[in-house]
Order: C-alpha cells, then sequence, then structure tokens
C-alpha cells in the first residue's frame, strides 16, 4: 500500500501550512503597524491654501456662490439624478448593535433633511465594514470605483476606518464617522497628527483620549483606586483606548501595574488575566467588545489575585445583550454622553425625542447603541456641506466641488447637532467629548443601568 | 531514531538547527521562569526579562488546570480527527462544526431547560439530559454528512473529500448563521455550588466537571474500541479496508460507526465548551477544531489515546506556555500569543518526532 | 462428484483496460475437493481469486451453492462461506494474534454496537464464544500461535507464522470454501512440507472444500485431488496431476516461459 508514502506527504503538506499559517499572523499583525505609519502626505498640504476663514463664510455668500476652488474635481448630478452619498458601518455579525444604528440613522436623517438645491439624495445599499481593516479596505475600493459619490458616512470601527480612510479621502470623497474614537485616526489632541490621519476625514464620536482620561479620573479620583490594567484586542480602537486610560492613569498619579492583550477570538482568558493578576490591580479597563468581553467578566473572578478587582470596560460592551449576562454585574463603562435632552439638530430641527420615535415606527425597535445621534449628525453636517459647495449650472446639473465640501467642514464651529455643540478641529475631530460612567446595578434590568450614569467629564 | 537526525544534506543541517533552537527556546525560556521564581531579584531573571513579576502557586495552578480543562475538550474533538484519518486516510475539516453543533444544541436545549426551571432544581439530571441531546443531535450530524458527501468520494483521490469538508465546514457555520443569527448566544447560569471554588486545591468546579467529564468519554471509547468486536471492526478497517472487507467486516458500516463515535464525542465536547465558556456563536467550532487537529497531529494521527494526550499536551502548552516560556524571555504582549504558541508546540513536535508523540512507527515491509 | 458443484464457474471473464486478464474460464468444484490452480506468472490465478472474493469486477457467473456472487461486497462473499489467504500476507499488524482472528468471526456474531455499549449478558458470553473459538483454531497450528502470542501484534510473527495467521484468519470467517494463494511461498523446506500436510488436516478435520495456488509442484502433486492450468487468462487444462503433468500444452506453456515442472 501506499501508507507510508502518503502520511509523510501529507505531513509535510501540513508543515507547510502550519508555517505559512504562522508567518500570516505575524505578518497581518506587522500589516497594521506599516499602515498606520504610512503618512497621507500629498493631502496634508492642499488644506491651508484654500481655506477661508470662518468670518468671511456668511451664510448670503455660500448660498449665492458655492465654496471650493476645483482642486478636488467636480461632481456633476445630471437633473433627474440624486446626490449620491454612502453608510459604510458594521451591519453584520457580534458588532452590528453598534453600527445599524448608524446606518439607520443616515436613511432617517436623509429623509429629514430633504432636497439638496431641488436634488435628492440617495445612500445607495449600506455597506458593510465587517469592524475590521480587511472590510473597511474593501468596501472603500467599491465605493471609490463609483464617481459619483460626494462622501460616506463611516465608519463604524477605527480598525475599518484605518484602511477605509485614505482610500477614500484619496479619491477626494470626505468620510465622516459617528462610530470611531481612535486617536490614531485624528490627532493626540495637542497638535500632533495621528499616524492614520488623512485629510479629508472627519467625526463626530469623540476622541477616546477623552474617553481614557474620565474614566482614569473617575477610577483615580472617585473610586480612590491606585492601581490598574488594561487589556484591548489589537484593534486600533481598542488599543488606544486601553493606552489612553493607562496614560491618563498614570499622568494622575497612579500606576500601572498590567498591559497586555487578547485575540478577538480567545475563549481561554485564564493565561492573560494571570498575567494581569501578577500586578495584583485595583482596576482592570478592557475597552474591548463581545464575545471576547464575557469570557474576560465571566473568568476574571476566578483567577487568584484578581477576585476582588474592580472590572471596567467601555462603549463597545455598554450595550443591552452584554449589560444581560450575569457575571458583568458591578462592572462600570465609560461611554459618550447621550444624555442629550433637549438637543435640535439645527439642518433639520429634529430632536433627538422626534428622532427615537421615528426609529421606533420605522424599525420597530429603539436603537441598541448609543451613536445613532452622531451618525445622524454626521449625515446633516455632510448634507449641509454639499450644500454650500455646489450650485446648479446653466444645463441644470448640480456642481458639487470635492474640496469646497472638505472646506465647509474645516470650518465647522458651533454646530448644534443632537449630541451638542459641534465643532471640527485642524484633524476632523468634530464631536463633543463628553463622557459618562456608568454603574451596572442588575443585569435583570440592563436599560437602566445604560442610564445610571455616576461621573462625567471630558468635553471640549 | 537517532541515527536520522545525522545530517546528511543541506536540508537536514537546517532541520537540525531548527531542533536545536526550538529546544534552546524552551529551555532558556523554562530556566529564567524558575529563576524568577527561586528570586525575582535573580540575576539570571532579571538579565532577560528586567520586569519579570513571577507567578504564585495558586495562579500556576490556574493555569495548569484551565490548560487541561481545555485540552481534554481538544482530546475529546481530536479523537473524531483521529478515526477519521485512520480509517479514511483525509482530515474531515468539517468536524469542528460538529462540535460547534453540538455546543448549540446544549445551548438551545439548556436554556429550555432553565425555562422550565429545572437547570437549577436538578442540575446534574439537566447536564446528563443535554449530553445525550448533544451527542444523538452531533451523531446525527456526522452520519448524516459520510452518508450524503463523503461515501460518494470514498474512490476518489483523498484531496477531494478533504476539500468538500471545508465546503461542508462552510455550509454548516452558515446553516447556523441563518438558524440562530450571527449573535453570540449565552448558556444559562451555570449553580452556585458548581461555579465556586472547591475547597479541594481550590479548583472552579466546573473545571473538575469537564475534566472529568472528558475522561469518562474516552473511558468509554477506550473499552468500545479496544474490547468489542465493533471497536476490532474499526481497526480492522482502519489498517486495511478491503482485507476487513473479505474477512467479512461490513466496511461501509463500519465507517458510518466511526463517523457516529466520533460525531459523539464532538458532542460532548460541546457541552463541555458550554459549560467553561457559557458562550457560543457560529464559528465557535473553528479555532478549537483546528487546535484539536493540531492536537491530533501532535499525538500521532490515528492513534487515540496520542489524541487525547496531544489534547492535554496543546491545551497546557497554550494556557501556560506563554507566561511559563515567553515572558521570562521578556517578549511582551504574550498573552497574545498563545495561538502562535499553540502551533509552534505543533511544529516543534513535528520537528522533533515527525511520527507524533505516540505515532506508531510501521516498518516499510508492514505498511506494503 | 455427484450433485450439484460447491463453487460453480462459467465463462468467467475479468478486464484491465482492454487487457483480458481472464477470457472465459469455466471451473467446477465439488464439496470436499482440494484443487490446484497452476499457471505461469501473469496466468491469471490470483485474478481468478479476486473475482470469486468481489475484488474486482468481472463478468459471466460464479455460483456458490447456487446463488451467484457476482454483485456482492466482499464482505456478502464472506459470508455466503468463502475465505481466503493472499500471496504477500496481509494481516492487521497493529492487531494482537488473538484480534486477527476475532475479528474474522465478525460476520458470524450477532450482537451489535448496542450490547456492547451497555456490556449486556448476551454481548458477554458471544465474546467469550468468539475468543474460545479463536484459540481452539489458533491451537490448530500446535503452540506457536497461541500463550504468550497471542497478544503480540501481528507484526513481531516470524515470517512463516505470519501465513500461518493468516489461514487462521480465513478459518475464523467459518468458510465452507478456502482460498488459499501460495501458502508456502517463502518458507523452508521443512517448514512448506508440514503446512502441506496441514492442507490436508484442513479438509480431513474441518471439512473445508479448498481451492489453492502453488508454484511448488511437490505441494501441488502431494495435496490436490485435481489440477486446473490456467495460461494467458485461459484454462488449458483439467484433471488430476499425472493427466495435467503430461499434457503437452502445459508443458509448453510452462517450457514457453523458461520455467520446469520439476
Amino acid at each position: 500500500m501506499f501508507g507510508t508514502r502518503k502520511t509523510s506527504r501529507f505531513r509535510i503538506a501540513f508543515k507547510t501550512a502550519v508555517v505559512l499559517a504562522c508567518l500570516a499572523l505575524v505578518l497581518s499583525a506587522c500589516g497594521d503597524d506599516e499602515d498606520s505609519a504610512a503618512p497621507e502626505a500629498g493631502t496634508e498640504t492642499t488644506a491651508p491654501a484654500t481655506t477661508v476663514a470662518p468670518e468671511e463664510m456668511g451664510e448670503e455668500v455660500l448660498v449665492m456662490e458655492h465654496l471650493g476652488d476645483g482642486s478636488l474635481g467636480t461632481v456633476e448630478v445630471e437633473p433627474g439624478e440624486a446626490v449620491q452619498i454612502r453608510s459604510l458601518n458594521a451591519i453584520t455579525g457580534d458588532v452590528a448593535f453598534f453600527g445599524l444604528p448608524i446606518e439607520r440613522s443616515v436613511v432617517l436623517a436623509i429623509a429629514d433633511y430633504g432636497q439638496v438645491h431641488g436634488f435628492d439624495v440617495d445612500m445607495g445599499t449600506g455597506l458593510d465594514d465587517l469592524c475590521s481593516n480587511d472590510g473597511g479596505q474593501a468596501a472603500a475600493q467599491i465605493i471609490v470605483a463609483d464617481e459619483d459619490v460626494v462622501g460616506v458616512i463611516g465608519t463604524s470601527c477605527s480598525g475599518a476606518a484605518t484602511a477605509a480612510a485614505p482610500l477614500i479621502t484619496d479619491a477626494g470623497m470626505v468620510l465622516i464617522s459617528g462610530g470611531n474614537t481612535s486617536p490614531a485616526l485624528t490627532s493626540d489632541l495637542a497638535g500632533t497628527p495621528g499616524p492614520n490621519y488623512s485629510y479629508g476625514y472627519y467625526r463626530t464620536a469623540h476622541n477616546d483620549l477623552f474617553q481614557g482620561r474620565v474614566m482614569a479620573e473617575f477610577v483615580f479620583n472617585e473610586l480612590g483606586i491606585t492601581t490598574a490594567a488594561a487589556i484591548h484586542d489589537g484593534d486600533p480602537y481598542t488599543q488606544g483606548l486601553a493606552k489612553a486610560f493607562t496614560d491618563a492613569f498614570a499622568a494622575l498619579g497612579g500606576d500601572v501595574t498590567g498591559f497586555s492583550a487578547v485575540n478577538k477570538e480567545d475563549t481561554d482568558m485564564v493565561p492573560v488575566l494571570t498575567e494581569i493578576a501578577a500586578g495584583s490591580p485595583g482596576a482592570l479597563f478592557f475597552p474591548i467588545f463581545q464575545p471576547a468581553g464575557d469570557f474576560i467578566a465571566e473568568q476574571a473572578p476566578g483567577v487568584s489575585g484578581l477576585e476582588g478587582t474592580v472590572l471596567l470596560a467601555a462603549d463597545g460592551l455598554l450595550n443591552t445583550s452584554y449589560l444581560a449576562l450575569s457575571q458583568t454585574e458591578g462592572m462600570y463603562f465609560s461611554g459618550p454622553d447621550t444624555r442629550f435632552g433637549q438637543n435640535v439638530n439645527a439642518s433639520t430641527g429634529k430632536s433627538a425625542q422626534d428622532f427615537l420615535a421615528a426609529y421606533e415606527s420605522e424599525y420597530g425597535e429603539g436603537p441598541a447603541a448609543p451613536f445613532w445621534a452622531h451618525g445622524y449628525d454626521a449625515t446633516t453636517m455632510l448634507l449641509d456641506a454639499i450644500t454650500a459647495a455646489s450650485y446648479v449650472s446653466e444645463d441644470g446639473s448640480l456642481m458639487v466641488d470635492r474640496q469646497g465640501v472638505r472646506q465647509y467642514l474645516d470650518n465647522v464651529r458651533n454646530y448644534q447637532g443632537l449630541i451638542g455643540v459641534i465643532g471640527c478641529d485642524d484633524f476632523g475631530d468634530c464631536g463633543s467629548g463628553k463622557i459618562t460612567v456608568v454603574h451596572h446595578a442588575s443585569s435583570d434590568d440592563p436599560e437602566a443601568s445604560m442610564g445610571n450614569v455616576v461621573y462625567s467629564g471630558g468635553g471640549n | 531514531m537517532a541515527n536520522n537526525w545525522a545530517p546528511k544534506t543541506k536540508v537536514d543541517w537546517f532541520l537540525t538547527v531548527l531542533r536545536v533552537l526550538a529546544l534552546g527556546v524552551v529551555t532558556v525560556g523554562l530556566l529564567a521562569f524558575i529563576a524568577q521564581q527561586i528570586s525575582v531579584d535573580n540575576p539570571f531573571a532579571r538579565l532577560i526579562n528586567p520586569d519579570a513579576t513571577g507567578l504564585t502557586v495558586a495562579q500556576f495552578r490556574g493555569l495548569v488546570i484551565s490548560g487541561l480543562s481545555q485540552g481534554a475538550m481538544y482530546g475529546l474533538i481530536a479523537l473524531g480527527y483521529s478515526m477519521v484519518y485512520g480509517v479514511l486516510g483525509f482530515i474531515n475539516f468539517a468536524h469542528g462544526e460538529v462540535f460547534m453543533v453540538g455546543a448549540m444544541t446544549g445551548m438551545i436545549t439548556s436554556n429550555k431547560l432553565d425555562d422550565a426551571g429545572l437547570w437549577e432544581s436538578n442540575f446534574i439530571g439537566s447536564l446528563l439530559f443535554i449530553v445525550v441531546v448533544s451527542m444523538l443531535v452531533c451523531t446525527l450530524t456526522a452520519v448524516i454528512m459520510e452518508r450524503v458527501a463523503y461515501r460518494p468520494l470514498r474512490k476518489a483521490p483523498r484531496l477531494i473529500p478533504l476539500i468538500t469538508s471545508i465546503g461542508i465546514s462552510f455550509f454548516i457555520q452558515n446553516t447556523s448563521v441563518v438558524l440562530l443569527g450571527p449573535t453570540s448566544k449565552a448558556y444559562p447560569d451555570m449553580p452556585d455550588w458548581l461555579t465556586a471554588k472547591r475547597t479541594f486545591l481550590e479548583i472552579e468546579g466546573t473545571k473538575i466537571l469537564v475534566i472529568c467529564v472528558a475522561a469518562l468519554a474516552m473511558l468509554g471509547l477506550w473499552l468500545l474500541v479496544e474490547r468489542t468486536k465493533t471497536g476490532k471492526a474499526m481497526r480492522a478497517v482502519a489498517e486495511d479496508q478491503e482485507i476487513a472487507g473479505l474477512m467479512g467486516v461490513n466496511v461501509n458500516r463500519t465507517i458510518v460507526k466511526v463517523f457516529a463515535v466520533g460525531g459523539a464525542m464532538a458532542g460532548v465536547a460541546g457541552i463541555l465548551w458550554g459549560v467553561l465558556f457559557r458562550s457560543v456563536i457560529h464559528y465557535t467550532g473553528f479555532l478549537p477544531g483546528i487546535k484539536a487537529f493540531s492536537s491530533a497531529v501532535v499525538g500521532g494521527i490515528g492513534n487515540l489515546g496520542g489524541s487525547m494526550a496531544g489534547g492535554l499536551f496543546i491545551g497546557l502548552a497554550e494556557s501556560t506556555g506563554p507566561l511559563l516560556i515567553l515572558e521570562p524571555l521578556g517578549v511582551s504582549g504574550v498573552s497574545q500569543l498563545r495561538d502562535a504558541v499553540a502551533f509552534a508546540m505543533l511544529i516543534g513536535v513535528l520537528l522533533l518526532k515527525p511520527s507524533g508523540l505516540f505515532g506508531e512507527r510501521l516498518s516499510a515491509e508492514d505498511r506494503a | 462428484m455427484n450433485g450439484n458443484p460447491l463453487l460453480d464457474i462459467r465463462g468467467l471473464t475479468v478486464e484491465f483496460g482492454g487487457l483480458r486478464a481472464l477470457d472465459g474460464v469455466d471451473i467446477q468444484v465439488h464439496e470436499g475437493q482440494i484443487v490446484s490452480v497452476i499457471g505461469p506468472n501473469g496466468a491469471g490465478k490470483t485474478t481468478l481469486f479476486n473475482a470469486i472474493t468481489a475484488s474486482v469486477e468481472a463478468t459471466g457467473e460464479i455460483l456458490f451453492e447456487g446463488r451467484t456472487l457476482l454483485g456482492l461486497d466482499a464482505n456478502q462473499v464472506t459470508s455466503r462461506g468463502v475465505a481466503r489467504t493472499f500471496q504477500n500476507v496481509r494481516l492487521f499488524a497493529n492487531m494482537t494474534v488473538l484480534e486477527n482472528v476475532m475479528v474474522s468471526q465478525h460476520c458470524r456474531t450477532k450482537q451489535g454496537t448496542f450490547g456492547a455499549l451497555f456490556y449486556t449478558k448476551a454481548f458477554r458470553r458471544e465474546e467469550a464464544e468468539i475468543r474460545a473459538r479463536a484459540e481452539e483454531i489458533l491451537g490448530f497450528f500446535g503452540t506457536r500461535l497461541i500463550g504468550f502470542r497471542l497478544d503480540q501484534p501481528a507484526a513481531v510473527l516470524s515470517y512463516a507464522n505470519r501465513r500461518r495467521l493468516e489461514i487462521a484468519r480465513a478459518m475464523a470467517t467459518q468458510p465452507k470454501l478456502l482460498l488459499l494463494d501460495e501458502p508456502v511461498a517463502g518458507m523452508n523446506p521443512v517448514e512448506s512440507a508440514e503446512l502441506t500436510g496441514l492442507i490436508g488436516r484442513l479438509r480431513e478435520e474441518w471439512g473445508f472444500t479448498i481451492v489453492v495456488i502453488e508454484h511448488d509442484m511437490e505441494v501441488v502433486r502431494e495435496v490436490s485431488d485435481r489440477v486446473i492450468v490456467l495460461d494467458h487468462g485461459t484454462m488449458i487444462a483439467d484433471g488430476d496431476y499425472h493427466e495435467v503433468s503430461s499434457d503437452p500444452r502445459v508443458i509448453e506453456a510452462y517450457l514457453g516461459q523458461g520455467a520446469t515442472t520439476k
């Protein structure tokens, strides 16, 4: 028979496969860094030349003329056609709870906004960022292949934006995110652009430096805990936030006893928790996602050295499905301030209550995560920018100046949105930066815990 | 064996260097770990990793128990890979999905029992019930898989059922998404008396339970294979299908039984997953499946005891390896490297003993 | 030679991609006979066995006790009462001597997996019977295969013992017809003479009808009631040893090949 020969051939093939798989793992890990290291040299320099000082931009000027110098090209929308924008959010899998409300907020904002210079606005089919680098890249390639697209609302996940932002901004489009919070995508809030910053990228979500700082203040000042550790999952969002937390905690005078990482697919957390337990931290911050977050909360109390450690997480886990797990009781969560109160969006005149009512009647449920308001404001900002940067030509077509769209967004100041007052800084951070910390009291009533604010801070 | 290692060609030299390197890294890492355990200020420990902190006994025990319970589960899944490989000579990559089906079945059944209030009032009975249901469902899944997808390909080259199994794997995953949705689903809470740390060595009851159930399942399988005529028929078919047929063994029926038994073991493993992690999602079967397959290879594929041992080895390696070997060497973010450690161990074992830890070394004549 | 033959082969043809390994062979074997099949290499002797035991596709007709064997699976042929050994010994090398002989009783037993799983009384009784019969059969070969050897893997046996075990394994299927493919090949003269004696005893003591492929003409003369000669897939002679050995076509077939009939 051929047993021996087959076996050895199989083994060789298998060994090769394993070696390749390991290489791929290593390369993909490095790949993230390389991507992030590549600066968007060309686009940054175009910005200052066309910037118009805010005081010159009176409302009358905007409607009579249009913004922009045409340097990034013009999109021509023929009569009867619609202005094309896109939604690129995490709408499937474990993170759909987070991206789906953003996509729906785009739909509702377009409906509330109405026409732009008499032209309809079309979102097309909602694209999926898969909450991953690959997903963001694939979807961005689809988007940039369509030259009629002016702007994109997305992505949900910072990891997806790392790949999508360079592609989309290189094509002259703008990308406005209602969900990204990684500091790497914008700046360190002190004038240094993040490694993944691209000109043409904006966001209404907060920069996680605010979130990390507020969580650190809460732990150090309010809980009086002086030792803390953090765990991320390699995603730019989680890594950035974990880093922001430990940096701020150390700056307050706390002792950072550990900083480690898991893989998104890990289930057995005992090793990483043991590694963390070696430093006996008083608090453990893991701003990651489900399902990995389930396992950390489940297994931490069983690891020697972590029995009394306070568990902390962030907006990635602040959702009803996570809070319904019994092992998450007693945890603290940081997240954007969702006490929107009587805020009204200046472009549509709708309030948060109006939005929630419309959402409920359209989709039969409430939004599962808070970033719907950020998505809504991002969309109305984009539509305002398109309005300002376009005019109807003699043959009846709508001419949208791509550079003008960016020029408008660069100069947004004191814009009233659902999330509060919005103003864009030099690196695309437009969000309010207000952060709250909630305490999770009972897994039987997750809704109540989401509103159980025990601390708030941050903001411009 | 030793003479096989004497370098003859450039490839042999290369392999020898790799073997020495692999052993060297493991040895230095372990020595550094021991050094830092003796005293954190030990110069040897300081030299390699200035930030070394060491582990307490309780932490070390926690790692070992966690690795063993996870490894026992890998071992049970590995049995299915090993048996099918032994009998049909191809890797049934869809076997990890059978395991996932078991975990899903347990999730649905246990939640139903929980709704009925039986989960808490009669936990042992409920657990037995979900194990039996999961074994039945997994057996059925595996048998249908064999009948529909593999039997028509019995005479095709080995690569073809292999590719087919990858296709089935996706089919089962996607079916799970369609039927149960794409989000992770939770098992009901385990009773407090189980999750509390037992006085016995302060080990969590769930982990003791998992190791015991795995040991029982393994014992049952061993008795079946070694002591019964069905088992003898399976081994006969594994050795030589044609001769087994000529000696009166119904080959088709025996192959069905092999899939059935492998499926049943995956069913048990699925429940153990549920007990350990309480959360299941459609891709739950993927990584454990690959690790279980690695376990089967490490143990010597085709050898059942080897599969179980390989599972424990891989489980222990990925659980303790990062902290025992890598951390003392000063590698950062070691916990994220656990999968890399698991697969590096696989490569390491194959470098040192290509037939696996318990692989049978058949002479050419026996195989001929 | 009265009554219907136990094995009745008519017009048996086996083709391998256009090459006819067997071409319209007719053979009858009556109960209690020992028939030798001889012929030069490539004459189709082993193919004949393969056709009977459903290892190759064949056309024509093979009747065993009046019922056809064609179209059955190998294990069904075995249940009907046909067992065989192989030219190149093919044991289950990693199973023990005892297990080799126990597993081939598979089709003669009734207890299913259910009995095995729950370890029922009936199952235990049957296992005991299987084991007793296995030891009885192995005892037929003297002390060589029993005692401590029972639990040794077949792979460690000497060559001659492996040949003996293969016959024992075939016997354990409780056949009516035993097909032996070169049972003494590779044995020394002493072992060979002993096994030749055993072939006769297999008929006398166990009541098997036997068809044996053999190259050693001493053995053929010793054991056969009848000799059948195959050449290039056709039967060229059928009769007792003396008739066949003086047949000019047989001599030509062997001489033409450079072989001798000793």
